[in-house]
């Protein structure tokens, strides 16, 4: 798709070497990734390929209803299945009953109340996955049905639905003068719709009893040590006597696991003593796990007369579902970036995050952040059609730059090029019109075989600028630990940060190649027998764990080179490594790292933990962020304005990268991060009724197709190198996701004169008169 | 005839005929051994026999592979509960999610009669086993171009290679995209019936639910008139990529009746054909000459389908006024208002 795109990019300057003579390792290169080969060969050990000798198969009672009181649970009939090993319900969980990331308020299984759809209720084990499910229907649940809160904005007077309260977290962010008012005032309402992971393979995983009382858990877990003390405190077992094996993750982009299987699978194992395995399926996938934050979003923008912004006012709804989960860092993020990239004098942010009876919300990649930058976009859009000034000429304007003052009141230190990257996105060359082309050849909203008829399709070029935090906010003590082990001329790295299609292996790899000069490194699996390296979201292990990668290594590097030094009388530092040489300043030592390391067996651990952040206070004050990224998108689209379809032509990026370590990699998370834009933008959107998830399954729930995914140029990346980031490098997944609705939307906007104030953008809210624009 | 043919996986079990304590001999598979579901490898161990395995699956007891019509209604005959597949792509959906536990299959995969076609009598007779894929081929699209576009739009590859006609016809969705335009054609479906029997039904009786399929009858054929004239299938879906209709029409012309006739589907259970709409815009037509037609007719034709098919609500009390359709629904009219009129104008065009 990005072929042409890749070769325009600036990823390959002029001038580099040809493609044979290129460096094959080390930073800055692509080196493919190591699992291709088993991925596409079949051999890559997914969770749900897993097996054990004798394993039964696990299955989850889920409650049908969204608000519920349960009166009995009658287990009997499912006990007395054949082939029925185990039934479990909330009597039966031996340590804590309930488990949260911040709050520990969610219950394993829901004891009187259920507080949403899907919630567990009962597990049962037995022999055969279809026993499993017979018997898990045959459990009697007596309910009262509850009238669900379904409305967020009812969340506030009605009746608690958890011993907590309704209300997660309140911010409320003052930042300069309330009575500031501007010359021009803009206002609007924005909702954003529940945008759903859909992790590529559905959840599974498979508990295996230990002979000590344990159990071993092997999961496609994204924070193995997390889950680890979840599950350790539910079974009531010392940490040690749990451990989370990490089995293939086939690719994530949220929590793609969900503690509400993992905890009754290790339960249900520990109470048979055989292994269990269970597969969700995808409708258990979809009612299981945590979504976006369903948003609504109320704006007013003050400017002055020449498009200066004066103050924003802001109210944002975050809809938590049931449980808290990490709705408080979610809405955090909401209120820090509430007035995007801008320079804003006077700030005014009202944040929310309440409970209802809609389907659980939770982390995913750019979270508060995307559903902010599609409302506050769209201001900017209305600001430049008052003032009559161009959309990217008004955003220029005010962009934020190093040195500038967030709403949070924190001063951006990190580079910040955001005009640069406007500018870049602008000046590239519009797509061409196919009006040249043959008429078959034209790709029309509907697709080939669609209704689209060129008469009525009109084109639309829209901007967006986003930005998002890296690394956890607010006081989280992101720390990350690696080993380096180097025998027999193979490096070895271990590190319990998990792969999850983010690339940070091969990053690990090309790491120790560039510090020691080795060709064959491997990466080991990941379990929590290792130091923690924590969670992999907010793109913190190319950060913390690449950090302490490079550390190990360094550390490794200098064992090595200390007793060539000592021996020919000098210090490390006037010995080099490369292209698998080690070489002296004079170049009296020449001798190759095999040579070198032959017979040893060295080792290295390191910690890598960036300098700490502060909670936001009682007015949404604090240094909350380690750094920031940012991204400017221009996006190009065509729109049936009879029928309202859209098509989304081309998305040009430009994005602040820090320093490209893998150039392929990185093109493909930026194509990635926009295709799951693209989805928010226009189609993804699980839909509830009263609480209930309508259509939980792939047809209903529609993702970008290959059709749907446009060509995405990467017009330019910044590299700037953020001098507190090791290797100068920022992650980069998450902005283009946050980024690339609120471009969809301008671009509609552009194109149908409509307002366009709700994502996913339904078909009616596309729909022009013809002669809006001739 | 069916020697050979039945593939047992395990012998009829039931889950209540075995205590815990009663441990069955493994079933040695009477033949061809054929997996299917979930069969998931765990078979019961001897030496570990305190429990009982339920692991037979109970999902399919038998499958049977008839190589002709008859034998397939025959092999349906002597066993009910059996169900007929042909290529999966719905029923496999709801076995694999639970919903449906058929007691044996019928695969018709095998039956080669059905799964050409051939003409008879100025119709063409399409075996109800010809897959999507094979009906968007061109030498088909030359000769029922709507049928050919609809079945290109019925979805991704792997679904078109496998669904099939007869499939599209028996499950009935709302969204199948060949309904409307089988209705469109006013195409009737030979059914094969116990001992050789065969009878006609059109199918829009079927999809009405006026005239069903009766115990151990299949559908055999699809007759569908061969017009010699421009035909239209349209579909607005949610994506660029393949998805499912949130509106279709079907348009064809009948130049020897002199007649347009439209069904919209998707919007309600069964393709909806607006018979008025149909006979207004049929007599403004100039059907020995250029058969063109203004746009405001174009336009007046999509309303008016439109109009037919989503229809005003009606005011609860004489003189009242009626409720106002909601923002979605008048969309929808409005959607089927623009695919009728854009497929009425490329098939005069």
């Amino acid at each position: 798709m990005s072929n042409d795109a890749a070769t325009t990019s600036p990823l390959r300057p002029e001038g580099a070497p040809p493609a044979d003579e290129a460096p094959t390792r080390g930073l800055g290169v692509s080196l493919p990734a190591a699992d291709t080969r088993a991925k596409t060969e079949g051999t890559f050990p997914y969770a749900s390929d897993l097996w054990a000798e004798g394993l039964l198969w696990a299955a989850l009672l889920r409650s049908p209803h969204a608000h519920a009181r349960i009166l009995s649970v009658d287990t009997s009939a499912a006990r007395e299945m054949p082939g029925v090993r185990a039934v479990i319900t909330h009597e039966d969980v031996p340590g804590d009953s309930a488990y949260g990331r911040r709050i520990a308020d969610r219950p394993v299984f829901a004891a009187d109340t259920v507080r949403h759809h899907g919630e567990a209720i009962a597990a049962v084990a037995a022999d055969h996955p279809d026993t499993a499910r017979l018997a898990a229907a045959a459990i009697t649940v007596e309910y009262e049905l509850l009238e669900p809160v379904t409305d967020p904005e009812r969340a506030f007077e009605a009746e608690p639905l958890h011993p907590d309260g309704n209300l997660v977290r309140h911010i409320p962010l003052r930042y300069g003068d309330p009575d500031a008012v501007g010359e021009i005032v803009v206002e609007g309402l924005y909702r954003i719709g529940r945008q759903d992971p859909a992790p590529v393979g559905a959840e599974a995983g498979l508990a295996v009893p230990r002979p000590d009382g344990g159990v071993e858990l092997y999961l496609a877990s994204t924070d193995p040590h997390a889950d680890r003390s979840l599950a350790a405190a539910c079974f009531g077992l010392e940490q040690d006597r749990v451990k989370v094996v990490v089995t293939g993750v086939p690719g994530a982009t949220g929590d793609r696991e969900d503690p509400g299987f993992q905890l009754p699978l290790g339960l249900l194992a520990l109470r048979t003593g055989c292994p269990v395995k269970l597969a969700a399926t995808r409708e258990e996938s979809f009612l299981g796990h945590a979504h976006r934050h369903p948003t609504l979003l109320r704006y007013r923008h003050h400017a002055d007369a020449e498009g200066h912004l004066v103050k924003v006012e802001a109210q944002l709804l975050l809809d938590a579902g049931a449980y808290a989960d990490s709705s408080a860092e979610s809405l955090a993020a909401a209120v820090a970036f509430a007035c995007g990239p801008y320079v804003v004098p006077h700030a005014f942010i009202e944040g929310w995050a309440v409970r209802t009876n809609n389907p659980p919300s939770g982390h995913m990649r750019g979270e508060g952040a995307m559903q902010v930058c599609a409302a506050y976009e769209a201001q900017m859009d209305k600001l430049a059609a008052r003032l009559g000034v161009d959309p990217a000429e008004l955003r220029l304007r005010n962009v934020l730059a190093t040195g500038d003052i967030l709403p949070t009141g924190q001063t951006v230190t990190c580079p910040a090029p955001v005009a640069e990257l406007l500018e870049a996105v602008r000046d590239f060359p519009l797509p061409s019109l196919p009006k040249d082309t043959p008429e078959e050849d034209w790709l029309l909203p509907g697709g080939p075989e669609g209704a689209g008829e060129p008469g009525a399709v009109r084109r639309g070029v829209g901007y967006a600028l986003g930005m998002v935090h890296m690394l956890g906010a607010e006081g989280t003590d992101e720390v990350s630990t690696a080993t380096v082990r180097v025998q027999d001329g193979v490096a070895t790295v271990i590190c319990a940060a998990v792969d999850t299609g983010s690339g940070f292996s091969t990053l690990a790899r090309q790491i120790v190649q560039d510090v020691l000069g080795v060709e064959d490194v491997r990466v080991a699996a990941v379990d929590t027998d290792q130091p923690p390296a924590g969670p992999a979201a907010h793109g913190r292990h190319t950060w913390v764990s690449g950090g302490a990668v490079e550390r190990a290594a360094k550390m490794v590097r200098t064992q090595l080179l200390q007793p060539l030094a000592h021996q020919f009388g000098m210090s490390t530092e006037l010995l080099q490594i490369a292209d698998g040489r080690i070489t002296s300043y004079d170049g009296v030592l020449s001798t190759t790292v095999m040579e070198a390391m032959a017979g040893k067996e060295l080792w290295a651990t390191a910690q890598c933990r960036p300098h700490p952040t502060e909670p936001l206070d009682a007015s949404g004050q604090g240094d909350a962020f380690v750094g920031l990224a940012f991204c400017a998108i221009r996006a190009v689209v065509d729109v049936d304005i009879e029928l309202g379809s859209v098509r989304v032509v081309e998305m040009a990026v430009a994005q602040d990268v820090g320093r490209v370590l893998n150039p392929a990699q990185l093109a493909t998370r930026i194509e990635a991060g926009v295709t799951q834009g693209i989805g928010a933008a226009l189609t993804e959107n699980l839909r509830t009724s009263r609480g209930l998830v309508r259509h939980p399954d792939l047809t209903g729930y529609a993702l970008p197709t290959c059709l749907d995914a446009p060509d995405i140029r990467i017009v330019k990346l910044v590299e700037e190198r953020d001098v507190v980031a090791p290797f100068g490098a920022k992650p980069v997944s998450a902005v283009p996701v946050v980024t690339s609705p609120a471009a969809v939307a301008a671009a509609v906007r552009a194109a149908t004169g409509r307002p366009v104030n709700r994502l996913p953008i339904r078909p009616q809210a596309a729909v022009a008169a013809a002669t809006a624009r001739g | 005839m069916l020697i050979g043919l039945m593939v047992c996986l395990h012998p009829s079990r039931t889950l209540s005929a075995h205590g815990p304590e009663h441990v069955p001999e493994l079933p040695r598979p009477a033949c061809e051994h054929v997996r299917y579901g979930h069969t998931g490898g765990m078979a019961w161990t001897p030496g570990r026999g305190s429990w009982v395995t339920t692991h037979a699956p109970r999902t399919a007891q038998s499958v049977t592979l008839p190589d002709s019509l008859d034998e397939a209604v025959a092999a349906l005959t002597a066993m009910p509960a059996a169900v007929p597949v042909a290529g999966g792509t719905d029923l496999m959906t709801s076995v694999n999610r639970g919903r449906l536990r058929p007691a044996g299959l019928v695969g018709l995969g095998r039956i080669s009669e059905i799964r050409g076609w051939r003409y008879q009598d100025g119709h063409a007779l399409l075996g109800a086993g010809l897959t999507h894929a094979r009906m968007g081929r061109p030498d088909f699209a030359a000769l029922i171009p709507a049928l050919a576009a609809s079945a290109r739009a019925a979805g991704p590859p792997q679904i078109r290679n496998a669904g099939t006609l007869g499939g599209n016809i028996a499950s009935a969705a709302p969204t199948g995209d060949c309904l409307p335009v089988l209705a469109a054609l006013e195409a009737d479906l030979v059914v094969a019936g116990p001992g050789g029997a065969r009878r006609e039904i059109p199918v829009s009786h079927l999809l009405a639910g006026r005239e069903l399929l009766g115990p151990a009858e299949l559908i055999g054929f699809v007759r569908v008139p061969l017009l010699h004239a421009p035909q239209v299938f349209l579909k607005a879906t949610g994506r660029t990529g393949p998805g499912r209709a949130t509106a279709s029409v079907a348009v064809v012309l009948d130049p020897a009746r002199r007649g347009v006739r439209c069904a919209v589907g998707a919007i309600a259970p069964m393709p909806l054909r607006p018979l008025e709409a149909e006979r207004w815009i049929a007599s403004l037509i100039d059907w020995d000459g250029e058969r063109g037609l203004a746009d405001e007719a174009l336009a007046a034709f999509g309303e008016y389908v439109a109009a037919a098919c989503i229809p005003d609500p009606v005011p609860a009390a004489p003189g009242e006024e009626p409720e106002a359709l909601p923002p979605a629904v008048l969309h929808l009219r409005r959607t089927v208002a623009a695919l009728a009129r854009r497929a009425l104008g490329r098939a005069l065009s």
